[in-house]
């Protein structure tokens, strides 16, 4: 695994660094106090300035190469540009980056934290919301966030956390079985009819096991379908209202195990595992939580391409995700920069083509100037994955983060052990 | 782990010069040791808390007493003996075979111990992509991945254990050849012209020459079979989870109230390792003695 060790590269760095975390702490206050302590473009100015040279340490997940390839052949030439270097580094899981930024802190690195930005969103946020380890205020300051829509709920509230301008919006991404359509003659419209069809047919059917991120989705996927929809389930988690919809969730997941790939004794350790079934075709269905990856699969040979994406009648779940400064972060000034850049209209349409990363956009289009709109909605749709407006129909808001834990530890005794 | 290492030299005692001839190298095994082990002890009773006051506390211990952790500590155990037998043995033929073909010649011995420097990693990786369903060996004997042997992910542990036992018994037979000095030649060979048959030299001459570096490097390889992650994780099944995948699993709960019981964990493995080698070094004593 790699392991990082960046340190701020001149000790005359260090010095400018400090003088900005200054001036941005000042910022961050201005957000949220009584205003006119800095006029906006005045305090941007000094961000910008603040940035200059700095080098960022972008930390985001490494598994998915064409994240990895627009990071660096376009997002960074285009900070470069501005005078912001950018270092992806490249970690198995989100969490890594917490715990960097918490065994930091512990050891009493409060200003040169090696983790200046980190692509996270839901528990993670949660967590490091939890113990103060984000920067707050600054994402709404941002200029580009004047193309975001102030009341899209997405963007008011990571998975039940209010982001209180401690993250800037980066993506927002749906959650989309995919099958063989070749092999699954009639597919199934939901989640029971889904679990019923996996009851048929023994073997064909698994799914990643929680905690991993795409795992963890469809048990609260298959909560939803369980409960009888979005109505169903109060979005926090609250251990007696949760219990009856927990106890058949369990008995449903526990009743379908035996049928499911090596009888349900044991699950795919992860997403690429379970991609790698259904390459395979062992299985012949299986799941993310970012569609474009099953485009680029299928069009590199590794997926059939008779793969579809199942059309579910009650929709499924969405959530957006984020770029997070620590709150410990040695170049803070260059990562708002970078978030700031990531925002705009071009590098989002950028994104959002499905060869580049097919990460879909958290603008509203409806905001963004004409000239920049038209790269925005056209979303090429491809025969094997619907337009981002067909499948985010219908689409299911995602629980609180207080739900995560109980259900990945409800799995782990209920289905798993039982 | 260390005395373990240093084997039967009764001869001579360490004076004070080699003793600081070892220090450069003691400071960062006892840094390493106090440092880490002892942020692993705090954290997991509750006096090195990421959020909150410090406060001493036994929970992430009495935890423990969980199938969870008794199924763990069993897999672990099982796989770490089930392996090194496998490797001793291995390992041991390895030895033999070259040290008696080819006493001279050091290509055969490097041959020998070739796997030596692949990372855990590559290997688990690779018996993954042999060993697996739809793998090399089952798309060579033209299988059908449902009803191909379970050795990857399945009941048995086999992949894990195939791993650790070829990448261990290369270790094992690199520890042994550099035993059997020519000092074993000639006695077998005086063994012979007194009439002991193939066996009773293997038995009376080979083995007990070869028996410390055995125990060495079968109790170097147990310990380091029970703190291993990669290889469980990446050819094991969901549950049981051998103690470094479980203890890991929870390091990276996104509730940090988990941590202590991590900790928690992380000694108890630190602790069977501990036993592994206490064992290894009374058993040594006990074959030094013999000699």
């Amino acid at each position: 695994m790699p392991s990082p060790h960046a340190r701020p590269r001149r000790v005359g760095l260090l010095c400018v660094l400090a003088g900005a975390s200054v001036a941005l702490t000042a910022c961050a206050g201005a957000a949220v106090a009584p205003p006119a302590v800095v006029d906006p473009a005045t305090s941007w100015s000094l961000v910008t300035s603040a940035a200059q040279g700095q080098t960022v340490n972008l930390w985001m997940y490494g598994g998915d190469d064409l994240g990895n390839a627009y990071v660096d052949k376009i997002l960074a030439p285009a900070a470069a540009a501005q005078g912001v270097t950018i270092h992806r580094v490249p970690i198995t899981d989100t969490a890594d980056a917490l715990n960097r930024v918490v065994s930091e802190t512990t050891a009493g690195r409060a200003q040169d934290g090696s983790v200046d930005l980190v692509w996270v969103n839901g528990e993670n946020f949660r967590t490091g919301a939890q113990a103060s380890l984000w920067k707050c205020g600054w994402a709404t300051s941002l200029p580009n966030a004047r193309y975001l829509d102030t009341r899209d709920p997405l963007l008011l509230n990571d998975f039940g956390t209010p982001v209180n301008g401690c993250e800037a919006p980066w993506h927002k991404a749906q959650f989309v079985i995919a099958y063989d359509s070749a092999k699954v003659s009639s597919p199934p419209t939901s989640i029971p009819e889904l679990l019923t069809w996996a009851q048929n047919h023994p073997g064909r059917f698994t799914y990643p096991q929680p905690p991993d991120f795409t795992g963890s989705a469809f048990v609260r996927q298959a909560l939803y379908g369980v409960s009888g929809g979005v109505g169903s389930v109060p979005s926090t988690y609250d251990a007696s209202t949760a219990r009856p919809l927990e106890d058949a969730l369990w008995s449903k997941l526990a009743g379908v195990a035996p049928s499911l790939w090596r009888g349900g004794q044991t699950y795919p350790r992860d997403l690429t595992a379970l991609d790698k079934l259904y390459s395979d075709g062992q299985v012949w269905f299986t799941m993310t939580y970012g569609p474009a990856t099953i485009d680029a699969r299928v069009k590199d040979g590794a997926f059939p391409a008779t793969t579809r994406v199942l059309s579910l009648r009650d929709g499924s779940l969405g959530n957006a995700s984020f770029l997070a400064i620590p709150a410990n972060a040695a170049h803070s000034a260059a990562a708002q920069v970078v978030a700031n850049l990531a925002l705009s209209p071009e590098q989002q349409a950028a994104k959002a083509d499905p060869t580049t990363w097919g990460q879909y956009t958290v603008l509203d289009v409806s905001k963004v100037p004409e000239p920049l709109r038209g790269p925005l909605e056209a979303h090429a749709a491809t025969s094997v994955v619907p337009p981002f407006s067909t499948l985010s129909a219908g689409s299911n808001p995602e629980l609180s983060a207080t739900w995560v834990t109980p259900l990945e530890q409800g799995w782990r005794t209920s289905v798993l052990g039982g | 782990m260390a005395t373990a290492v240093s084997t039967p030299r009764r001869a001579s005692r360490p004076s004070g010069r080699t003793s600081l001839l070892a220090l450069p190298a003691l400071v960062p095994v006892l840094g390493v040791l106090v440092l880490g082990l002892g942020s692993a002890v705090l954290q997991s009773v509750g006096l090195m808390p990421l959020v909150g006051q410090p406060s001493f506390t036994t929970s992430a211990y009495s935890a423990l007493a969980s199938p969870a952790v008794s199924d763990g500590m069993r897999i672990s155990l099982a796989i770490a003996a089930t392996s090194t037998a496998v490797a001793v043995v291995l390992g041991l033929a390895a030895a033999l075979l070259v040290h008696r073909i080819a006493p001279r010649r050091g290509f055969l011995a490097l041959l020998a111990a070739a796997t030596v420097p692949v990372p855990h990693l590559v290997g688990a990786i690779a018996t993954g992509l042999l060993l697996s369903d739809s793998g090399l060996v089952s798309r060579l004997v033209g299988a059908d991945p449902t009803t191909f042997p379970q050795l990857i992910a399945g009941p048995w542990w086999v992949g894990v254990v195939a791993e650790y036992a070829w990448k261990e018994s290369a270790f094992v037979a690199l520890v042994v050849l550099v035993s059997l000095s020519r000092h074993e030649r000639e006695l077998s060979e005086a063994a012979a012209v007194l009439g002991a048959s193939a066996w009773e030299r293997f038995r009376r001459v080979t083995l007990p020459l070869a028996s410390p570096a055995l125990v060495v490097s079968a109790t170097l390889s147990a310990a380091y079979v029970v703190g291993s992650y990669e290889v469980s994780w990446l050819l094991g099944r969901s549950y049981p989870e051998p103690l470094p995948v479980l203890a890991y699993r929870l390091f990276t709960d996104v509730d940090l109230g988990t941590r202590p019981e991590a900790m928690a964990v992380a000694v108890l493995t630190v602790g069977v390792a501990g036993a592994i080698a206490l064992v290894g070094t009374l058993v040594l004593r006990r074959t030094a003695a013999a000699r």
